[in-house]
C-alpha cells in the first residue's frame, strides 16, 4: 500500500465577498514509502495549497471541496485536532518557505526542541539535549547553536534549524514548501544538498514543492508538474528531463540553460552571438553620450549598535560604464550590488571615492540636484509589486516623469504615455493606461516600471534584479524588452543580478562582486565560460544543473 | 494660443477625461464606505452615529420646548407633557437632551477633526524629516504624551474660564493630537522606505508631492481611525469638563446637564433620569464611534475582511 494516496482532491478558496476559486482541481496521485517527489509549478498553480492540504494545514478561506487524502490508510481530513496533534509524531511534517521566520525570536533554539519533546513526550528528559544535538548534526549544525537565539543565526542556519525541528518527530512524510527560495543562491545550493543527503540517509518520504524545475530535477526521483490547479504531468525525473510530454513542461524546461555554454538560447530570447555588433541605427533619440565613471568608491555603514564594527558594503570599486554598453553586476546577496546601485543613482552617498556622470559629480549631489541626474539615469526596481503606488493608475505613474523631465503637458504628455506603453508592449494602450496596479500581473507591472524608467528619456538604465520576482515564463519577455531597448535607443544598461543566466543573455560585460570588491571582470561570455576567480566558479557551480546529474550518473541516475 | 501638436493627432489620443480624478475619489469613498458597512459592529456604530447626527440637526423640530424655558414645575417626574420630567430649575429634560446632542456632535467632529489635522501635519513631516528637527519634534510630542491628559485639560480650561465651546475645542485639540501624530509618523516612516516612494523620487517629484500624493493617500484608513479615536476622546472630554463645571454652565450640553443634576442632588430627590439619560447618551455616542473604528481597521488590512479566518 502506498504511504500517501490522494484521490480526486479538490481545494477551493472561498474568500468573503469574492468569487470562489478552485486552487486544486481533481488531483490524484500516490506516493510510495521512501520516495522523493517534486511538485513544480509557477505562482498561482496551486502547488502550495496542495502541500498545505496534505499536511492538514489548509485554513479558511481554503476548504477541501472533494476527494480524499489517505495517509497510511487513514483519511487525513477526518482527524480531529487531538488526533492530528498526536499523529505529528511519526506522521507528516512540513518545512515552510519562511521557515527561518517560524522560530520564536525570544526563545533559544534549545527551547524550541524542548517544547516539541515535551509536547509529545517521546524523548526522556535526560536524553533531550543529546537528542537535539544529534538532530542538529544531521542538518550540519553543531550543538553550540542550541543556546543561541534565532536572531543570532543566518537565514540558512535558521532554515536548517527548522528542518531539524521537523525531523525531531521522526516523520514518515516530509513536505518541503520552497525550502530555499528565500535564501541566497549559494546558501540555497548548500541547504538543498543537505536535504538531499538527509533524505537518502534517513529514508523518509519527501515532497519538494518548488517553482524551480531545475532544483527539483536535481534532487527528486519523480516530478509532478502543476498548472492552474491541475497536475499536467507526473513522471520520473529523468523522463521529464529527457522526454517531457506536456507542452507546459517543455516551456518550463526551455527556460533552463547553462550560462557556460558556447551559445545560450532561451525561448523568446535568441542566441547572444548576434549582439557583437554595436547598437547602431535605432532612433538615437536618447542615445547615451556620457559614461558613468566610478573610482575607488567605498561605502561603510556604521555598526547597528554603538561599539559594533562598521560594515563595509562596497570597497574600492572602480569601473566605467561606457555609453551604450551593457554591463552585468553579479554576486550573492550582501556582496554590495544594490548599495552600488544606490550610490550611482545618488540615493546614497559614498564614504570615499568619486562617481561622475558626464560633468556631474554624483557623489556630491545634494538632494535638490538629484532631479538633474535622474533626467539621464533611471532605475528599474526589483519588486514590481512594491514599486508602483497601489492607488495610482498606470497613466498617473507614467505621466509624472514625462511632465517633470520632458516638459510636455496635457494631450502631448498623454500621447507620450501611450507611446511608452506601446514600446513596452502593453497594448491596447488605452486600456492599460486606465488600470490600477492590482489589475496587472507581475510581468505587466514590471513593464510599467520599465516604461516609467524610460519616460525621462534616460541615457542610462540601472536594473536591480528586474526579473527575480517573476515566474520563469515571464522572465524571457522582460529580458528581451531590456535588450531591445538598449539596441533601439542606445541606452547604457547596468544589470544587477545574482542570476548568471540572465546576465549572459542581456549583457556584454560582467563584473563579479564579492564582499564589496570586484573580483573578476571582462566580457560576459568569456568570464562565464572560462572563470578565473575561485568565487566565480563557486557561483556558477551553485546553479541547479539537472543535465549534469543525468549525464554524470549515467543509467543508474535515479536509483539514488 | 493653445499649442496644438504640429502633426495631426492620431485618433487614439483623446485628452484625458477631466473628471476622472473626482469620479475616482467618489468611487474610492463609496468602496471604503462599503467596506466599513460590511463589518457588523461598524454598521451598528454608523446607525447610532447617524441617529445622533440627525437628532442634533433637527433638535428644534424634535424638541417639544426650548431648552432654556424654565417656567415648568421643577423636579417633576415623567409625564405626557414632560416625557423625562423636569430639572430642579424647571426645564424640560427631553428638550435639553436633544439640544445637548448638538454640542457633543459639534465638539466631537470639530475637535476630533482639528486634532487629526494637527496630527497628520506633524506626523507626516516628522516621519519624512531625517535631521535634527525630527529630534526636536520628538521631544515636544513626548512632552505632550507624558503629561497626563485630564489634569492638563483641567488646568488649561481653568485658566481660560468661561470661554465657551471654542475653549473646550482648543483644550481637546492641545491635549489630543500627540498620540495620533506618533502613530502616523511610524506609518510615514514605513511607507517612505517603500520602493514606490523611491520611484517617485526617480520620477522627479518634489518632496511635497511625494508626501501628499504618494504617502498620504496610503494612510487614509489610519487617518480615519485616528479621527474617530480623537472624536471619541473629544466627546468624553467635553462632557467631563462640563461636568466639572469648567465649561460654560449655561450652554445646554450633556456634560452641563450632569453638572446641574449633581449640583441639585438629583439622586437624592429621586430624579435619576437627570443623571442617567445624558450619561447614557455620552456613552452611546462614544461607543458608536469606537464601533465604527472596528470597520475602519478593515480598510487597511484586507485579512480582517476575510472574516472567518479569526
Amino acid at each position: 500500500m502506498s504511504l500517501l494516496d490522494v484521490k480526486n482532491l479538490s481545494v477551493v478558496y472561498e474568500p468573503r465577498g469574492a468569487e470562489p476559486t478552485m486552487a486544486v482541481k481533481d488531483a490524484s496521485f500516490r506516493i510510495e514509502e521512501g520516495e522523493f517527489v517534486g511538485l513544480v509549478g509557477e505562482s498561482g498553480s496551486g502547488k502550495s495549497t496542495l502541500g498545505f492540504a496534505l499536511t492538514r494545514l489548509a485554513k479558511p478561506p481554503a476548504r477541501i471541496a472533494g476527494g480524499r487524502i489517505l495517509f497510511d490508510g487513514t483519511d487525513v481530513a477526518a482527524l480531529d485536532s487531538e488526533q492530528l496533534r498526536r499523529q505529528r509524531h511519526g506522521g507528516f511534517a512540513m518545512v515552510l518557505q519562511s521557515g527561518m521566520n517560524a522560530l520564536n525570536p525570544v526563545r533559544t533554539v534549545g527551547h524550541h526542541f524542548a517544547d516539541i519533546f515535551a509536547a509529545h513526550g517521546h524523548v526522556p528528559r535526560q536524553r533531550r539535549r543529546s537528542r537535539a544535538v544529534e538532530l542538529l548534526e544531521k542538518v550540519e549544525l553543531t550543538g553550540a547553536v542550541l543556546d543561541r537565539y534565532p536572531g543570532e543565526l543566518s537565514g540558512g542556519m535558521r532554515q536548517r534549524v527548522s528542518i531539524a525541528l521537523a525531523l525531531s518527530l521522526e516523520p514518515r512524510l516530509m513536505v518541503f514548501d520552497e525550502p530555499t527560495t528565500a535564501l541566497d543562491v549559494m546558501v540555497q545550493h548548500a541547504v538543498m544538498r543537505t536535504i538531499r543527503e538527509l533524505q537518502e540517509r534517513e529514508g523518509f518520504t519527501a515532497v519538494l514543492i518548488s517553482h524551480d524545475l531545475g532544483v527539483v530535477l536535481e534532487s527528486t526521483a519523480r516530478v509532478m508538474v502543476m498548472k492552474d490547479g491541475v497536475i499536467v504531468e507526473d513522471a520520473p525525473s529523468r523522463e521529464i528531463f529527457e522526454r517531457p510530454q506536456h507542452a507546459y513542461t517543455r516551456t518550463l524546461l526551455g527556460h533552463y540553460a547553462d550560462p557556460r555554454a558556447e551559445v545560450v538560447e532561451l525561448p523568446g530570447l535568441p542566441a547572444d552571438g548576434r549582439r557583437t555588433a554595436p547598437a547602431g541605427g535605432g532612433r538615437g533619440r536618447a542615445a547615451a553620450q556620457a559614461a558613468i565613471v566610478v573610482e575607488d568608491v567605498s561605502r561603510v555603514y556604521p555598526g547597528r549598535r554603538r561599539g559594533d564594527t562598521p560594515v563595509a558594503a562596497v570597497r574600492e570599486v572602480s569601473f566605467r560604464l561606457e555609453p551604450g554598453q551593457s554591463m552585468a553586476l553579479v554576486g550573492q546577496s550582501g556582496s554590495g550590488k544594490s548599495t552600488l546601485a544606490k550610490l550611482i543613482t545618488g540615493v546614497e552617498q559614498p564614504s570615499s571615492g568619486t562617481i561622475s556622470f558626464g560633468d556631474l559629480r554624483v557623489d556630491r549631489l545634494r538632494r535638490r540636484k538629484l532631479h538633474k541626474l535622474h533626467a539621464d539615469v533611471q532605475m528599474v526596481f526589483q519588486d514590481p509589486y512594491a514599486a508602483l503606488n497601489p492607488l495610482h493608475t498606470v497613466e498617473y505613474a507614467l505621466t509624472r516623469p514625462v511632465v517633470n523631465f520632458t516638459g510636455r503637458s496635457g494631450a502631448d504628455a498623454r500621447r507620450r504615455v501611450l507611446e511608452l506603453l506601446e514600446i513596452v508592449g502593453l497594448t491596447p494602450v488605452e486600456q492599460f493606461a486606465a488600470r490600477l496596479p492590482h489589475e496587472l500581473s507581475g510581468g505587466q507591472r514590471q513593464r510599467v516600471v520599465i516604461a516609467r524608467a524610460l519616460a525621462a528619456d534616460p541615457q542610462v538604465l540601472i536594473a536591480d534584479e528586474p526579473v527575480s520576482m517573476l515566474d520563469v515564463s515571464l522572465r524571457a519577455g522582460v529580458l528581451a524588452l531590456l535588450r531591445d531597448l538598449r539596441e533601439d535607443f542606445g541606452v547604457s544598461l547596468l544589470y544587477i543580478t545574482h542570476d548568471l543566466l540572465s546576465a549572459r543573455m542581456v549583457t556584454d560585460r560582467i563584473m563579479v562582486l564579492h564582499e564589496g570588491r570586484v573580483v573578476e571582470s571582462g566580457p560576459t561570455a568569456q568570464v562565464l565560460r572560462f572563470p578565473e576567480h575561485d568565487y566565480t566558479t563557486r557561483l556558477l557551480d551553485s546553479l541547479p544543473q539537472p543535465a549534469r546529474r543525468f549525464a554524470a550518473a549515467g543509467s543508474d541516475g535515479d536509483a539514488a | 494660443m493653445t499649442s496644438l501638436p504640429a502633426n495631426p493627432p492620431s485618433p487614439t489620443v483623446p485628452a484625458a477625461p477631466v473628471r476622472t480624478g473626482a469620479l475616482r475619489a467618489l468611487q474610492v469613498f463609496g468602496r471604503s464606505f462599503g467596506t466599513v458597512w460590511s463589518n457588523g459592529k461598524a454598521r451598528v456604530g454608523l446607525v447610532i452615529l447617524a441617529v445622533f447626527v440627525l437628532v442634533a440637526i433637527f433638535a428644534p423640530v424634535l424638541a417639544p420646548y426650548s431648552p432654556h424655558a424654565n417656567d415648568f414645575t421643577p423636579d417633576a417626574g415623567g409625564s405626557s407633557a414632560h416625557l423625562l420630567g423636569t430639572t430642579g430649575a424647571g426645564e424640560d429634560v427631553l428638550s435639553q437632551l436633544l439640544y445637548g446632542a448638538r454640542v457633543s456632535i459639534v465638539v466631537g467632529f470639530v475637535a476630533g477633526g482639528l486634532s487629526t489635522l494637527v496630527a497628520v501635519a506633524v506626523g507626516l513631516s516628522w516621519g519624512y524629516l531625517r535631521n535634527w528637527l525630527g529630534e526636536v519634534v520628538n521631544f515636544v510630542v513626548n512632552l505632550f504624551l507624558v503629561v497626563p491628559g485630564l489634569p492638563l485639560m483641567i488646568i488649561i480650561a481653568a485658566y481660560l474660564q468661561n470661554g465657551g465651546l471654542p475653549v473646550i475645542v482648543l483644550v481637546v485639540v492641545i491635549t489630543g493630537w500627540a498620540w495620533g501624530a506618533r502613530v502616523l509618523r511610524a506609518q510615514t516612516q514605513s511607507l517612505r522606505s517603500r520602493d514606490f516612494v523611491t520611484a517617485a523620487l526617480f520620477s522627479g517629484e518634489s518632496a511635497s508631492r511625494v508626501v501628499f500624493r504618494e504617502i498620504l493617500p496610503n494612510m487614509t484608513s489610519m487617518i480615519a481611525g485616528s479621527f474617530f479615536g480623537a472624536a471619541t476622546a473629544a466627546v468624553l472630554a467635553e462632557s467631563g469638563l462640563s461636568f466639572l463645571g469648567l465649561g460654560d454652565p449655561f450652554t445646554v450640553s450633556w456634560g452641563s446637564m450632569l453638572y446641574w443634576a449633581q449640583n441639585s442632588n438629583a439622586l437624592l430627590t429621586g430624579q435619576w433620569v437627570l443623571l442617567f439619560a445624558p450619561g447614557l447618551c455620552v456613552a452611546l455616542l462614544a461607543t458608536a464611534m469606537t464601533l465604527v473604528n472596528f470597520g475602519v481597521d478593515g480598510l487597511s488590512n484586507p485579512r480582517l475582511r476575510e472574516g472567518n479566518g479569526r
